[in-house]
């Protein structure tokens, strides 16, 4: 158990770590560049730069997020609170950062992060209920989307498990396996599905306003790949 | 098959409609920004529904395929397929899918049930803009003639037709309604203005909504006293006098042309500056597009005439009387100005001084709710059950609500609608009416506008007419 736990912590992880932040950066090198290029073609390059940030900044805090669907919202801010936190600052992760490359950030004491994960956990029973309940996200759900949610709430479930043994129904060593391949997992997932939007957030509100600044040129090159530069309305 | 929707389309070339739609779509990526916005859509979209708390027309319609978010999908599917590697990875080693003239007629339909007010934008927390999308559909979807006969008819005599505009009115037709205008003004309200017709030199080029001089002649009148009363430098071109940019609705490639034709109006006339009448859209087309498609910092700049008014009022030079209006008076916000915040408090600074009880709809301003007829949708006649019963019925019940009997909608668009949406809701002690519209009578005239003799009798009416 302990080799296999050494190989998904060490080895694996490392890989996992790797396609990560290998994969986010291509993600926001990409992005940065398509907004950079779509700034230079526009034909008025002037943005609304104040109305774009309060947009970002307004998001990351909740009081804006609670006005609709309270108990939604709510619950998708706790998780959010949740998946950021515990990651980054529980002791045991941060002791494995260190392995690689030397943090400066301080650890989260063993209550709070228990705290937090239980919190991220109900609130992704409340995200993954509200996917079935309100019909509206019902419909609009893909696979996907519920898919991510079952790995997430599993990797914290596990994690939980793993680190308060006296709750563990099974050896707490299995669960400590699993919640790391599950981990392991998650790593993959962010640079390749929706998760992505950890480090391409703070571009997206730009991005959809310098949508609307079109490139000069755009209808009159259309026309002419299309030869309708001379067909009438 | 055919393409059906429920508007009417001229005849649609259905030969190869897939492959031509999709050749369209790419020539349209390749010059342009959109892929972009639909490779960071197809990325950070949650798929959460929280657009859905906000759409007039899914809250009424509470049908699925009316949610932002599906919409959009719409197109992003087809730019997965067809446009990302890893779209055409999964067609062939997954689920085959493949577009067609169906999908193509859905899409026909559900992109015109959008009034894109891009209310949505406000609660996405990704900032997607469903509005744009939507826009970039309906522009591949036009490509291959999928467009409103309404919109297309209107914009071809705009653009080629021998009028120059949108409701056909030919250019001595227009100085006819002008100095008639004119006349009716001296007659109603004792006050001598004057509409200048190709005046050079000046500072500002008038564009209205052109159905204004059809259907809001104290719209149209309220504008000419105000320039007269300020002195304001100002003139109608016969080469160009329609603000109305349908473009804006279906194609890019229209909207072009139409900014281009009104910054040339400006050029030829030696003038400075477009000045744009009470229109949503026409003022955010200007706005917005001359400076895209018209030589950036060497476009003509672009002032609503609400602006121009509160500015000479604040500034002195236009009198206005305190409390001249009695009725109960609301404010609708056109989606076309209010949504990005260029004009909420400017109209509003005037209400609430020439208004005895001026009160608010809830919710307004950038969050205001779209009459339900935007997005090009109010044109098209055949879908006015549509637009009033669903598309407006949330607008019916804000109005309702304030209890007034004047509602101000500066804008032609959100005029026509909402006379229909109050008619269709029992509301038929409302009166919509423009900005202008109080204006004039609420104006306190300068001496050298003032008519006296037997033609004004010294008396200025105070009836606000609101319908014609």
């Amino acid at each position: 158990m302990d080799a296999w736990i050494e190989f998904a912590r060490g080895p694996l992880f490392r890989i996992a770590l790797t396609v990560m932040v290998l994969g986010l950066g291509y993600r926001v090198v990409v992005t940065v560049a398509q907004i950079a290029s779509a700034w230079y073609r526009a034909g008025d390059r002037r943005l609304p730069l104040s109305d774009i940030t309060e947009a970002t900044v307004k998001w990351i805090f909740p009081v804006r997020l609670l006005r609709t669907r309270p108990a939604y919202s709510a619950a998708s801010f706790l998780f959010h609170l949740g998946v950021v936190l515990v990651p980054l600052f529980l002791i045991g992760h941060v002791a494995l950062l260190e392995e690689l490359l030397p943090t400066a950030w301080p650890v989260l004491p063993p209550l709070a992060a228990d705290t937090f994960t239980v919190v991220a956990l109900s609130a992704l029973l409340v995200l993954l209920v509200g996917r079935v309940v309100s019909r509206s996200a019902r419909v609009l759900s893909r696979t996907q989307d519920v898919v991510l949610l079952l790995v997430l709430f599993a990797t914290l479930f596990f994690g939980f498990l793993g680190s308060n043994p006296t709750v563990s129904p099974v050896a707490s060593r299995t669960m400590v396996l699993i919640h790391i391949l599950l981990g392991d997992l998650v790593l993959v997932l962010v640079p390749t599905t929706r998760i992505a939007h950890c480090v391409l957030y703070p571009f997206t509100q730009l991005l959809f306003q310098l949508g609307w600044h079109f490139p000069a040129e755009s209808g009159r090159h259309v026309a002419e790949v299309l030869a309708k530069e001379n067909e009438p309305v | 098959m055919a393409i059906e929707c429920s508007y009417y389309l001229e005849p649609v070339d259905t030969t190869d409609l897939a492959q031509r739609f999709l050749k369209a779509f790419a020539a349209i990526l390749s010059h342009s920004n959109y892929a972009m916005v639909l490779d960071a859509a197809c990325t950070v979209t949650s798929r959460c529904g929280r657009c859905t708390s906000t759409c007039p027309v899914y809250q009424t319609s509470n049908d699925p395929r009316d949610i932002p978010c599906m919409r959009s999908e719409l197109l992003l599917k087809i730019y997965r397929r067809y446009f990302t590697p890893g779209g055409a990875l999964r067609s062939r080693f997954g689920v085959p899918w493949e577009l067609d003239e169906a999908y193509l007629n859905t899409m026909a339909e559900e992109y015109y049930r959008c009034t894109a007010c891009r209310r949505c934008k406000l609660e996405c927390p990704m900032g997607i803009d469903h509005g744009l999308i939507t826009h970039l559909g309906r522009w591949v979807l036009a490509e291959v003639g999928i467009v409103p006969k309404a919109l297309v008819v209107a914009t071809r005599e705009q653009l080629e037709g021998d009028t120059h505009n949108t409701s056909a009115i030919p250019k001595a037709a227009l100085v006819d309604t002008c100095e008639f205008l004119e006349e009716d003004c001296v007659d109603e309200h004792g006050l001598k203005i004057e509409f200048p017709i190709d005046r050079e030199g000046g500072e500002y080029v008038f564009f209205p909504a052109v159905s204004d001089y059809l259907l809001e002649p104290d719209t149209l009148t309220g504008n000419a006293a105000v320039m007269s009363a300020t002195g304001g430098s100002w003139t109608i071109g016969t080469g160009a006098f329609d603000g109305i940019n349908y473009g804006l609705f279906y194609s890019d490639r229209m909207l072009d042309r139409i900014v281009s034709m009104e910054a040339d109006e400006v050029r030829r006339l030696g003038a400075q500056k477009i000045l744009i009448g009470e229109c949503g859209h026409a003022s955010r087309s200007a706005k917005y597009f001359v400076r895209t498609f018209c030589g950036a910092d060497d476009a003509p700049e672009v002032v609503n005439f609400m602006e121009y008014t509160l500015d000479a009022w604040k500034s002195g030079r236009l009198g206005l009387k305190k409390r001249a209006i009695t009725e109960r008076t609301t404010y609708h916000d056109p989606c076309n100005i209010a949504r990005s915040g260029w004009i909420i408090e400017q109209p509003r600074e005037i209400l609430r001084h020439i208004c005895v009880d001026y009160v608010e709809m809830t919710p307004n301003g950038r969050e205001n709710y779209c009459c339900g007829g935007g997005g090009g949708t109010v044109s098209i006649d055949e879908i006015r059950e549509f637009r009033t019963k669903v598309g407006g019925a949330v607008k019916a019940e804000q109005i309702r609500r304030t209890g007034a009997e004047l509602v101000v909608a500066p804008c032609a668009n959100c005029k026509k609608q909402l006379r229909e949406v109050c008619e269709d809701h029992g509301l038929d002690h409302v009166r919509v009416v423009g900005l202008h519209d109080l204006v004039l009578l609420a104006l306190d005239p300068p001496e050298h506008m003032v008519v006296r003799g037997d033609a004004a009798a010294g008396e200025s009416s105070t009836e606000v007419r609101g319908e014609y």
